[in-house]
């Protein structure tokens, strides 16, 4: 309310409190008008103060409202970095049963269950249109070495082969533990003259080792039966030919190869 | 006093033990059930009923591996209800051991005790060699 109609309310009021003015006919109707307005002013006054009181609720709901969501968001994202983090462990723990699954762990190279399912993968694969070779190699006299110097011994000569294979191979090339100290090389797009050249290199990798135990040298030497697999043939047949092959190369004296028929 | 957890664990759920008497609350394990809300909610209540009616310290000792989502979520719940106990100058901690051979679990406790104004503490197991 402003001075002016403050100045008014109080001219009014003075007027109706001058007795000069008791019985004019006007009197009793201005009195009246002057109580109904301050009524309505009261009530004005009134319905402004809780408009803003619902205001100011608002304002306060929807700032604990903006609060309650940033700290649903803020726990929202813990729990998902959390939760991923759970996910790439459990990944990760899949990824060691694997290896563990697939590889021999002696010599780190894959076993004979992951071996067979390559085979049998190449064996699907349609496209697999070159020729492809297979090479089982033994190490010569292994119970012998065993025998005279030890399990310990043993394992040493094991991985130092598979260490050679590795080395000798090409990157598609796979190699793998078949059994014992029998090791299976899977050649793909290689025929049997170029099985036959990387396995000469094979074995002279193999003899140049220098395999220690205390004051001997000991000299790794390998048989090895090689066989190329035919169109259609069952990979186990063609296994089967190449094991045959280097039981030849044993009974002929060890220390080479044989090809399969 | 109110009925103590004693549950077995299994390859889907932690071990867990409550001890309403000495204030402490165990889980090992790992944590993958079918029904979380089920298992986690008896935990939850448990704490809740302890932070209600007693005034005495709470630790709870954590030896948790694996944790699907809705296991992490309800881990999460029961540190916030620690929390609240804290900002009313309640006592309560957390100790989560950990195998030294799997870091990564430490780092994920980690993860959990961030924003927690209560003691948590993160420490190795000791291995037998």
């Amino acid at each position: 309310m402003n001075s002016r109609d403050q100045a008014l309310l109080d001219e009014v009021e003075a007027l109706l409190a001058m007795t000069s003015h008791q019985g004019h006919p006007l009197r009793s109707a201005l009195e009246r008008l002057y109580h109904h307005h301050l009524e309505q002013r009261e009530r004005l006054e009134r319905l402004v103060s809780i408009a803003d009181g619902f205001q100011q609720t608002a304002q306060q709901d929807l700032h604990a409202t903006r609060h309650q969501l940033q700290r649903q968001l803020k726990r929202q994202r813990k729990l998902s970095r959390i939760a991923d983090r759970y996910q790439d462990l459990l990944h990760e723990r899949n990824q060691t049963l694997e290896d563990v699954s697939t590889r021999d762990p002696l010599t780190g190279l894959a076993n004979r269950r992951h071996l067979t399912k390559h085979l049998d993968c190449m064996a699907a694969d349609k496209r697999q249109a070159g020729p492809l070779s297979l090479a089982m190699v033994d190490i010569d006299h292994f119970k012998r070495i065993n025998d005279r110097h030890g399990h310990a011994a043993g394992d040493r000569a094991l991985v130092a082969l598979a260490q050679t294979l590795k080395s000798a191979l090409r990157a598609n090339d796979l190699c793998g533990r078949w059994g014992g100290e029998e090791f299976l090389l899977v050649l793909p797009d290689t025929g049997l003259d170029q099985a036959e050249a990387l396995v000469r290199r094979l074995g002279e990798r193999l003899r140049g080792l220098d395999l220690r135990l205390g004051a001997e040298r000991l000299v790794l030497t390998a048989s090895i039966g090689i066989a190329e697999h035919h169109p259609g043939e069952d990979y186990r047949d063609t296994i089967y030919r190449a094991d045959q092959a280097l039981l030849d190369a044993k009974r002929e004296g060890r220390d080479r190869w044989c090809l399969a028929e | 006093m109110r009925q103590d957890l004693n549950l077995p664990g299994s390859a889907s759920t932690p071990a867990i033990q409550s001890d309403w008497q000495a204030g402490r609350l165990s889980l090992q394990g790992d944590s993958y059930p079918e029904n979380s809300y089920e298992l986690f909610s008896r935990v939850i209540d448990w704490v809740e009923a302890f932070l209600e009616r007693e005034s005495r310290p709470l630790e709870l000792s954590l030896e948790l591996v694996y944790l699907n989502t809705s296991s992490v979520k309800a881990m999460m719940d029961i540190f916030d209800l620690l929390e609240d106990a804290h900002r009313e100058d309640r006592k309560v901690g957390v100790v989560w051991h950990y195998d030294p051979r799997n870091e990564r679990i430490a780092e994920l406790a980690e993860e959990f005790r961030e924003d927690c104004t209560f003691s948590f503490v993160i420490r190795p197991l000791e291995v037998s060699a």
